[in-house]
């Protein structure tokens, strides 16, 4: 088995919420990861799906090292993030890359799209100064734009276009992983295709890990091998995308599967009630309020992210048996 | 083209004087030189719901917003007709238009934080329609307002009523503003993307929530979609628009199961569903408002486009039950 | 919209578009503009065009209205209004933009070390800004000419006091507000240097309103420049100044109005030019008025 690029051990990230005025300064833990472990490999094409405030994106952060972990560790290669030099610091900035959910708030509005495509470049010395424009004209040209909005600012691009140019920075560092916030969120169906294709198009060849955040399962389905689905701070199911889409093991996943629309089933809440504040998580699973296949023990128990089979982790005391 | 009515199914098996609760004919809008809608022919029976369908600037927002009388001469310049119930919307006054917008017609933003106001209670904010067109005293207002919020399922009504739109979720405060809009029992319902900044388990609530609520009152409903999978689980008719024209319109199951616009084939293959294989996305871009093509306006990114494509524009044809704008269906 | 029109566009006309362009459409700008080179060709040319030696007093001539040998009449002391009125101008454009640079420079320095720093030394910063705030300008400016005493160097100095409050607490807002950015944040994450991202991503992005502020603040300079000097406590006499000259005028208003009047109506043309431009260049870089580019 091949080292894996990033693993997270029990990974936990709570924030202080101190308590206002003079008699509540009793101050109390929000807990936005709890307990996530998590192996990445080399050419992996995972998706990290769940509902707004299930802890996707806090996750993406610790992977970034843009927050430090509360517990357990995260670790790039065998390096603890938290331990880089100054000189592995850099290399981890080279071989990841990030793709904000906002990508014109991303890059500097002052700047030419020609100098944000540099930047990276230039930064981390990887051609000469001369050999520069033709580089970035190239990357523009990777993500299927005209060289003729090298001298834009991104306030003059539209949906579609600053997407390209964001996936077309990640890829100026010659990355080894990129990670993506919801990067077709909010874009027409059309442009929104485009995009996707071409996400997928760069990392079939180029080979690239991909980590990519996603509310939407058809978009985590299209684009990566691997899913896993997140509650709460917490990975409740994991495992190849065929598999859990022909059949969720997780209530919770089976629930997402069934309230995303489709042309050939009639519409279905499949879940009542919304996502839970996790200030106060209760005893049990933190899911049972919201299943429906909830029974006594789920409230006294909390279940842990147990292998279902050869390559499905899920996290319920109840799995749900058979095909969807 | 006043034959959308006629061609209607469920209009055939009515009475035939049975007039349509909104029909829309030949109508266009323009923004000084810019033709923003063009020709559009729709109609949708007491009880229906209707979808209209397309990308940013297709100009199903403006239809909708133009329908409420929000968008009038001068500020942009309006041809054709726009029957509400028989009466003609295009020449009622804004008096009037205020007695209907709230009342006969509800309306449903895309963001309710924003469509809200933070300084008053949502307790507040639901019974102010109940003032205004029912004249309910102040303890009945508080009393329907209270069964609105239980009626489109929040918890605790009561405890509620006295909270501020911020104190709520992003769900909580769209049922909140599903309360507003169904207050005075309208008959036609408009709402306006209203789940596309909620979670897709938030927005089948959402979305099955506004159904019961409309099926209750027997009113018909109008949503303005880009997610074309959504629009075949709750519209009964879908029209999909492209560059201000509606390209096909007719019963959802059809339209979306074989759709005869190359436009309506192209956005179907742009769809992300559980599982799909390959995405095909349309070529190009919409044109812009100031160089629109001048036959059909979809021509130069059609697979399919001929000569007469950009040299005519297609005149809606009836095709199997439905208005279908192309020189070639096939 | 205009996407692919925009795409033809020959490079390096983006700042001639998005600055220069919607500057040279103001008009009022423009006249603003006109009105303050006129000035400046006036002081920098002021010993050629000059009649007489501004300083030369001539007792004999006191107290004159216009005429062909003093074109704006003399004053008490006879001195030549009109050379006077130009040697004025040098300085009050001199002291009007030498203390906003100062103040500027101390000020946006401050600002800076406050908003990106914070913590305690933004805490120390801010409550030292808040106290020179603390004062009006004027008030200021008169406290530290008292401790300084006078000169016209002192006045830059005052009056770049009095500025840097105000420049600091807006850069610091600004600053505030840009560090938040998710650019500033993908700099750190592809890993650029503080230092040039502070070169880099912050200060361009903060710049253009501390500009549109110095433009404005150099005729509120030159303003309380005059007033120093009127009070008393600015420029020493016999030097050429509008504020002076407006004082020593003063005791003669019935009977020699011209000699207030004429550095009093150069001084408000000159403030109404710089606000007048001022405005014009608040507009042209705010992109909300700039809905057409």
């Amino acid at each position: 088995m091949q080292e894996p690029i990033f693993s997270l051990l029990d990974v936990e990230r709570t924030y202080e919420l101190r308590g206002r005025g003079w008699f509540h300064r009793a101050s109390r833990q929000l807990k936005a990861l709890d307990g996530v472990r998590l192996d990445l490999q080399r050419g992996d094409t995972l998706a990290l799906v769940g509902e707004s405030g299930s802890g996707k994106s806090t996750l993406i952060r610790l992977m970034l090292g843009l927050e430090p972990a509360s517990d357990g560790r995260v670790l790039y290669g065998q390096r603890d993030l938290a331990q880089l030099d100054a000189e592995e610091r850099k290399r981890f900035a080279r071989e990841v890359a990030f793709i904000y959910q906002n990508a014109r708030g991303s890059m500097n509005p002052r700047m030419r799209i020609e100098d944000i495509l540099a930047e990276p470049i230039r930064l981390h010395r990887l051609c000469a100064e001369t050999a520069l424009p033709g580089r970035v004209a190239a990357l523009l040209d990777r993500v299927g734009l005209p060289a003729g909005l090298l001298q834009r600012f991104p306030g003059e691009l539209s949906g579609g276009q600053i997407r390209r140019v964001a996936i077309a920075r990640a890829l100026a560092a010659e990355p080894q992983v990129i990670m993506a916030d919801e990067s077709v969120a909010g874009l027409d169906v059309s442009v929104q295709a485009q995009v996707l294709n071409l996400l997928r198009d760069l990392c079939r060849e180029s080979g690239i890990t991909l980590v990519f955040i996603t509310h939407d399962l058809g978009v985590a389905s299209y684009l990566c091998e691997k899913i896993a689905v997140l509650y709460l701070g917490r990975i409740v199911e994991q495992g190849p995308t065929e598999a859990i889409l022909n059949a969720p093991r997780h209530p919770y996943t089976r629930a997402l599967l069934q309230a995303f629309p489709r042309f050939d089933a009639p519409l279905k809440a499949s879940l009542s009630g919304e996502i839970p504040s996790p200030v106060d998580l209760p005893k049990g699973c933190r899911f049972a309020g919201r299943c429906s296949e909830a029974q006594a023990a789920c409230r006294e128990t909390d279940p842990a992210l147990t292998m279902f089979d050869a390559d499905r982790q899920v996290a319920c005391l109840f799995p749900v048996a058979g095909a969807r | 083209m006043d034959c959308a009515v006629a061609m209607n199914p469920q209009a055939a098996d009515m009475p035939a004087n049975q007039e349509p609760l909104l029909d829309v004919r030949d109508f266009s809008l323009r923004r000084g030189q810019a033709v923003v809608l063009d020709g559009v022919n729709l109609a949708l029976q007491p009880g229906e719901t209707l979808g209209l369908i397309g990308e940013s600037g297709a100009g199903k927002s403006t239809l909708a917003l133009a329908l409420i009388g929000l968008l009038r001469a001068p500020e942009v310049q309006l041809e054709g007709s726009l029957r509400f119930r028989g009466s003609e919307l295009t020449r009622l006054r804004e008096t009037d238009y205020r007695r209907l917008r709230g009342n006969k017609i509800g309306l449903i933003f895309q963001d309710a934080t924003a469509a809200l106001n933070p300084c008053f209670t949502v307790g507040e904010q639901i019974a102010e329609p109940l003032k205004r067109h029912l004249g309910l005293s102040k303890w009945d207002r508080r009393e329907r307002a209270a069964e609105l919020m239980h009626s489109v399922g929040i918890p605790e009504p009561r405890l509620r009523l006295d909270a501020y739109p911020h104190e709520l979720s992003g769900g909580m405060q769209q049922r909140v503003m599903i309360a507003i809009a169904l207050a005075c029992n309208p008959e036609l319902l408009l709402a306006d993307e209203p789940t596309s900044a909620l979670d897709v388990t938030i927005q089948a609530q959402i979305m099955e929530l506004i159904l019961d609520q409309v099926r209750a009152l027997n009113s018909s409903a109008v949503f303005v979609l880009h997610d074309l999978a959504l629009g075949a689980q709750v519209c009964d008719r879908i029209a999909v628009m492209y560059a201000g024209q509606i390209v096909e319109e007719g019963p959802s199951e059809r339209v979306l199961a074989a759709p005869l616009h190359p436009y309506t084939r192209g956005l179907k293959s742009c769809v992300v569903e559980l599982g799909s294989r390959k995405l095909e996305p349309i070529p190009g871009q919409v044109p812009p408002l100031n160089a629109m093509p001048a036959g059909c306006r979809f021509a130069p990114r059609c697979p399919k486009a001929k000569a007469i494509c950009s040299a005519q524009r297609p005149v809606a044809e009836i095709r199997d039950g439905r208005q279908v704008a192309c020189w070639f269906i096939d | 919209m205009s996407d692919a029109l925009n795409i033809t566009a020959p490079p390096g006309s983006q700042w001639k578009r998005r600055f220069l362009q919607p500057l040279l459409r103001q008009r009022s700008a423009m006249v603003g503009l006109a009105i303050i080179a006129v000035y400046i060709f006036a002081a920098v040319f002021a010993p050629w065009l000059a009649t007489h030696d501004p300083a030369a007093q001539d007792l004999m001539a006191s107290l004159q209205g216009p005429s062909a040998a003093h074109w704006l009449g003399t004053d008490s002391y006879g001195q030549d209004l009109y050379s006077r009125l130009l040697y004025g101008a040098q300085l009050a454009l001199i002291i009007g933009f030498a203390s906003v640079a100062l103040g500027l420079v101390v000020g946006v320095a401050i600002g800076l070390a406050a908003g990106l720093m914070g913590g305690r030394t933004e805490w120390v910063l801010m409550r030292i800004v808040d106290g020179l705030l603390a004062f009006p300008e004027l008030i200021l400016a008169m406290a530290f000419m008292a401790v300084l005493g006078l000169g016209t160097e002192n006045v830059v100095y005052a009056l770049a006091l009095s500025f840097v409050g105000p420049f600091a607490r807006m850069t610091r807002g600004d600053v505030l507000q840009v560090k938040n950015q998710p650019y500033i944040e993908a700099a750190r994450l592809m890993g650029v240097s503080t230092a040039a991202i502070i070169w880099r991503h912050v200060l361009p992005n903060v710049v253009s309103p501390i500009l549109v502020q110095a433009g404005m603040r150099v005729s509120i300079a030159i303003l309380l420049e005059s007033g120093l000097s009127f009070l008393g406590i600015g420029v020493v006499p016999p030097t050429p100044d509008w504020g002076l000259m407006i004082a020593e005028g003063r005791a003669f208003i019935t009977m020699a109005p011209w000699i207030s009047g004429v550095p009093g109506v150069a001084l408000a043309i000159l403030l109404v030019a710089l606000n007048l431009l001022g405005d014009g260049l608040r507009d042209a870089f705010d992109p909300t008025t700039q809905k057409d580019a």
